[in-house]
């Protein structure tokens, strides 16, 4: 595949393009107005269909042009350089062009906010107000960027050029697959902003053919900079997080149900039915807070677990699909779910059945969860009464110490062990004065409270359950090769019962999040419970190809994009639910192995590529020999 | 009792079946060639979104003159727009699942959220309202008080029967679903059938999406199916497969809608449990409690040949 003229002529012309990107894209943006309108600096000038100013605008420019003239460089030494007969001389050639690539990306960039910051510093030594200041919303823009991904990609290049290039690829495939559709999903979703949206600030305008692709070029970076943004925050940071947390405990499930050969898309059912049963015994529980609170998290495990768990024996007793199963058990979980929430009174055939669970009011609600049996907010954790405590660090620190230390023991003991000492160094940090820390108003107003913790537990339950015990293997056989499972002496009915009940339990205890932790705004059932959740666990899973790390990377992926949405909605006018668009279409990408060739998804396939790699690289080393 | 089992609740009956007969009856064909079909919600609310879209952009420059400007053909061009589009997302999942042989329940569900989240993207950039299209003045008309697609549906029924068990490419779609390879042996173009297939399955839940946003509303709502898809697939399900147990299905499923809306404050039963039995009724059957359904043989396996 590599160093063939097909794969010459997509360099070359992938090359071209890119020269044409790189002319034309906005490589910085010094200044943006609210509703997105900006100065863009593009190599030949600068763009502005609103036409703002900068205070010593060759500074900007100058930077940028040379910046693009270096690319221009690189990108025509790579290509000749590609054009090497000797694959180890291409390699070095473009490991050399990458690395010289990432640090001219590294000095654009120093250069590019050393200006602001200078423009910025003049400007209030002449006395503007801080909030006032000339440059605002300043970034690098598509240029720098496509230049920094450009490097990364000459060094990719570079180590396909080597023996077993191609084996070295698909040996990540975990990655390479849920990366790749993500970029393609990404393409598409810019493709769709661009067609469907007019630039900032250029609405009604008819700006000259260049200057208009530079200002959609700018459109589409700002979009995604925007999806991006609470990365650089705290409040967004704990904004993504919030919604993450929920994500996590679908993407696990689902995720939970792919590892043992089951497809669960009965997650918004489990929700629902956890999110009744936490609601049940939060509110009705008689008992002090610290013991109801506990069993009501037990509750909505149990209650995903019950509607996993259904088709599960349908499917073991009567080789019923689960996916119809489940599919038709969303509904009816939706119909219990309004039937407990929308009245209290109800008529069969005249006879009258009354229900406590309705509140008092026109709004179809449950009644709510009493103070002390609420889930804290996790800066209330964190942080009370204005320091910080030590019971979190310790905690992490001790039970991971702990784990560490008795490594002689069996898995269940030293699991058990960390968990007293989780719970011990939880006790004891609480005791210990914090230093006092100052909460800003756009943190405290984040609502993420501490199912977070419960979901941390929940991936390290997926870890160890899944790889770590002997039931998790069998299970994990069970997904792989039912048959082969069955004559090593699995009982899989009784394994699928169980793997869907687990699977919805750590559906259901995504109400702890909603329910027990007021992720709705209120601690009850209210219509706006978002169930769909369920579905994006799919996503969640898919993206992270069920492994723990993957789910919550992924199912954090989705909390910033989700919450950078708001951003999006406010700023440019995009309706968030380009997020949705997005996900689908990884969903969609990911399924259909990226679209790219079938060795990245077949595991057979895949391991005649090594193979075949090592067979190569000792023919080459018998080759020297003999020389 | 006679104050709810009467007339009306016919009329609704009929009413409510059939968008979910057109698109059972797609999802059949599908289905039967082997291709497993869940996104037949998201191909519904894609049709109906192509359908209010494309009525309203067709009528705008009718409405400048005259704001009640009746134009023929508009509807009926609607409908076609959500056929095409219907189609084409059907090809979509076909290519997915069949070229690149993708799993056929992911690549549905991932249909399904592109129908939540694509049309919102539209309708922020034509109507600046993330939730619902302009309401159109041509709707589809009324012929004897039902909606020409009511009627359409009904005389799916006997043709996709024959078309299925007594043309040859009926019996070839069915030979694709049950025994692909022994199929490809006596010369049937295995993936050809597939693709047409589901893209017919497409196009007619692109219909049944028409009937929902121009024939029984005015405009396009944000997941206005409100998973009618899934209610067919039930239907399919229920129907075994089979033309006349679909038309059984669905209508029974359509009366339980009927009768959920008409039993709304009522004192008989609590509307919110009878929206549930289509899904209940499905299960035990799938189950085996109720006589036993069985899927085509090769359903949901890509086919490699």
């Amino acid at each position: 595949m590599f160093g063939t003229t097909f794969s010459r002529l997509l360099f070359v012309v992938s090359n071209t393009v890119l020269l044409g990107l790189l002319a034309l894209a906005p490589w910085t943006v010094p200044k943006r107005d609210f509703d997105g309108a900006a100065l863009l600096v593009t190599p030949f000038g600068m763009v502005s269909p609103r036409a703002l100013q900068v205070p010593g605008p060759e500074h900007f420019l100058g930077s940028v042009t040379l910046g693009f003239w270096v690319f221009a460089l690189l990108v025509v030494l790579a290509v000749v350089s590609f054009f090497h007969p000797n694959p180890r001389r291409r390699a070095q050639m473009l490991y050399i062009l990458g690395g010289i690539g990432l640090a001219v990306f590294a000095l654009e960039a120093v250069l590019f906010y050393q200006a602001v910051y200078s423009v910025n510093s003049a400007a209030l030594a002449a006395g503007t107000e801080a909030n006032r200041l000339p440059l605002k919303r300043y970034a690098l823009s598509l240029g720098a960027y496509l230049g920094l991904f450009y490097s990364l990609a000459l060094l990719l290049a570079a180590r396909l050029q080597l023996p077993a290039g191609l084996a070295f690829l698909v040996r990540y495939r975990g990655v390479v697959v849920p990366l790749f559709s993500l970029l393609l999903a990404s393409l598409f979703g810019m493709l769709v902003v661009a067609l469907l949206t007019p630039a900032p600030g250029a609405k009604g305008l008819t700006l000259p053919l260049g200057n208009a692709i530079t200002a959609k070029l700018d459109l589409v970076t700002y979009t995604f900079q925007l999806l991006f943004s609470p990365l650089v925050s705290l409040p967004g940071w704990f904004q993504s997080l919030l919604l993450a947390t929920p994500l996590i405990f679908t993407g696990l499930g689902v995720a939970f149900g792919f590892r043992a050969g089951l497809f669960n898309i009965g997650a918004p059912g489990q929700l629902t039915l956890g999110a009744i049963s936490c609601m049940l015994v939060g509110v009705y529980m008689p008992g002090p807070g610290w013991l109801v609170l506990p069993l009501s998290i037990v509750a909505a495990a149990l209650g995903g677990a019950l509607w996993g768990a259904i088709p599960g024996w349908l499917k073991a007793r009567f080789g019923a699909h689960e996916v119809i199963n489940t599919i038709m058990m969303n509904y009816i979980a939706s119909s219990v779910f309004l039937f407990i929430i929308s009245s209290n009174e109800y008529k069969f055939f005249g006879a009258t059945l009354r229900l406590p669970f309705k509140a008092e009011g026109f709004e179809a609600r449950s009644a709510e969860i009493p103070e002390g049996a609420r889930l804290p907010f996790l800066l209330s954790t964190l942080a009370p009464q204005g320091h910080l405590s030590w019971a979190v660090p310790l905690a992490v620190v001790l039970a991971l110490g702990v784990y560490a230390f008795f490594r002689r023991l069996d898995l269940g003991r030293r699991l058990l062990l960390a968990a007293a000492a989780c719970l011990a160094g939880f006790v004891a940090g609480g005791f210990l004065p914090g230093p006092p820390v100052e909460i800003s108003p756009a943190l405290r107003s984040v609502r993420l409270n501490d199912s977070f913790f419960i979901a941390v537990v929940a991936l390290f339950f997926y870890n160890f359950y899944l790889f770590r015990t002997a039931g998790g293997y069998e299970l994990r056989a069970l997904g792989f090769a039912p048959k082969a499972a069955e004559y090593a002496g699995v009982n899989i009915g009784r394994k699928t019962i169980l793997a869907m009940a687990i699977s919805g339990a750590l559906v259901g205890l995504a109400a702890t999040h909603y329910v027990a932790g007021g992720g709705i705004d209120e601690y009850r059932l209210k219509q706006s419970l978002p169930v769909s959740v369920g579905f994006d666990g799919i996503a969640v899973a898919l993206m992270g190809q069920n492994t723990p790390t993957g789910v919550a990377l992924s199912a954090l992926l989705f909390g910033v994009l989700l919450t950078g949405g708001l951003q999006l909605n406010l700023q440019l006018g995009i309706s968030r639910e380009l997020v949705t668009v997005l996900q689908a279409l990884i969903v969609l990408f990911i399924a259909a192995g990226g679209f790219l060739p079938r060795y990245f998804t077949d595991p057979l396939k895949a391991a005649e590529v090594e193979t075949e790699a090592k067979a190569s690289r000792e023919a080459s080393h018998t080759g020297k020999e003999a020389c | 009792m006679s104050d709810i089992f009467n007339l009306a609740l016919l009329g609704i009956t009929l009413r409510s079946t059939a968008p979910l007969l057109l698109t059972a009856l797609g999802g059949m064909f599908s289905e039967r060639s082997g291709v497993t079909n869940i996104a037949l919600e998201g191909m519904i609310l894609f049709g109906a979104a192509a359908a209010a879209i494309a009525v309203d952009r067709l009528e705008a420059p009718y409405l400048v003159s005259d704001p009640n400007a009746h134009v023929a053909w508009i509807p009926w061009a609607g409908v076609l727009a959500a056929v095409l589009v219907g189609g084409a997302v059907a090809f979509v999942h076909a290519l997915v699942s069949i070229r690149y042989k993708a799993d056929q329940i992911v690549s549905g569900t991932a249909i399904n959220l592109l129908a939540l989240g694509g049309p919102s993207l539209l309708l922020k950039a034509f109507y600046n309202n993330t939730t619902s299209s302009q309401e159109v003045v041509n709707r589809l008309p009324l012929w004897f008080g039902f909606s020409p697609l009511v009627y359409l549906a009904f005389i799916m029924v006997p043709v996709a029967w024959w078309v299925l068990f007594k043309t040859p490419w009926g019996l070839r779609l069915r030979a694709v679903g049950e025994h692909p390879e022994a199929a490809d042996t006596v010369g049937v173009n295995v993936y050809r059938m597939r693709y047409t297939a589901v893209v017919l399955s497409g196009v007619m839940a692109g219909l049944a999406g028409a009937f929902l946003s121009i024939g029984f509303l005015n405009q396009f709502v944000r997941n206005m199916s409100a998973g009618q898809g899934f209610i067919a697939l039930a239907a399919l399900i229920f129907g075994k497969w089979h033309p006349l147990g679909v038309l059984g299905a669905t209508l029974l499923f359509g009366f339980f809608r009927a009768l959920a809306i008409k039993l709304q404050g009522g004192e008989v039963l609590p509307s919110v449990l009878v929206e549930a039995f289509p899904y209940l009724l499905t299960m035990l059957v799938l189950a085996g409690f109720i006589g036993r359904s069985r899927p085509p043989a090769a359903i949901g396996k890509p086919y490699e040949k």
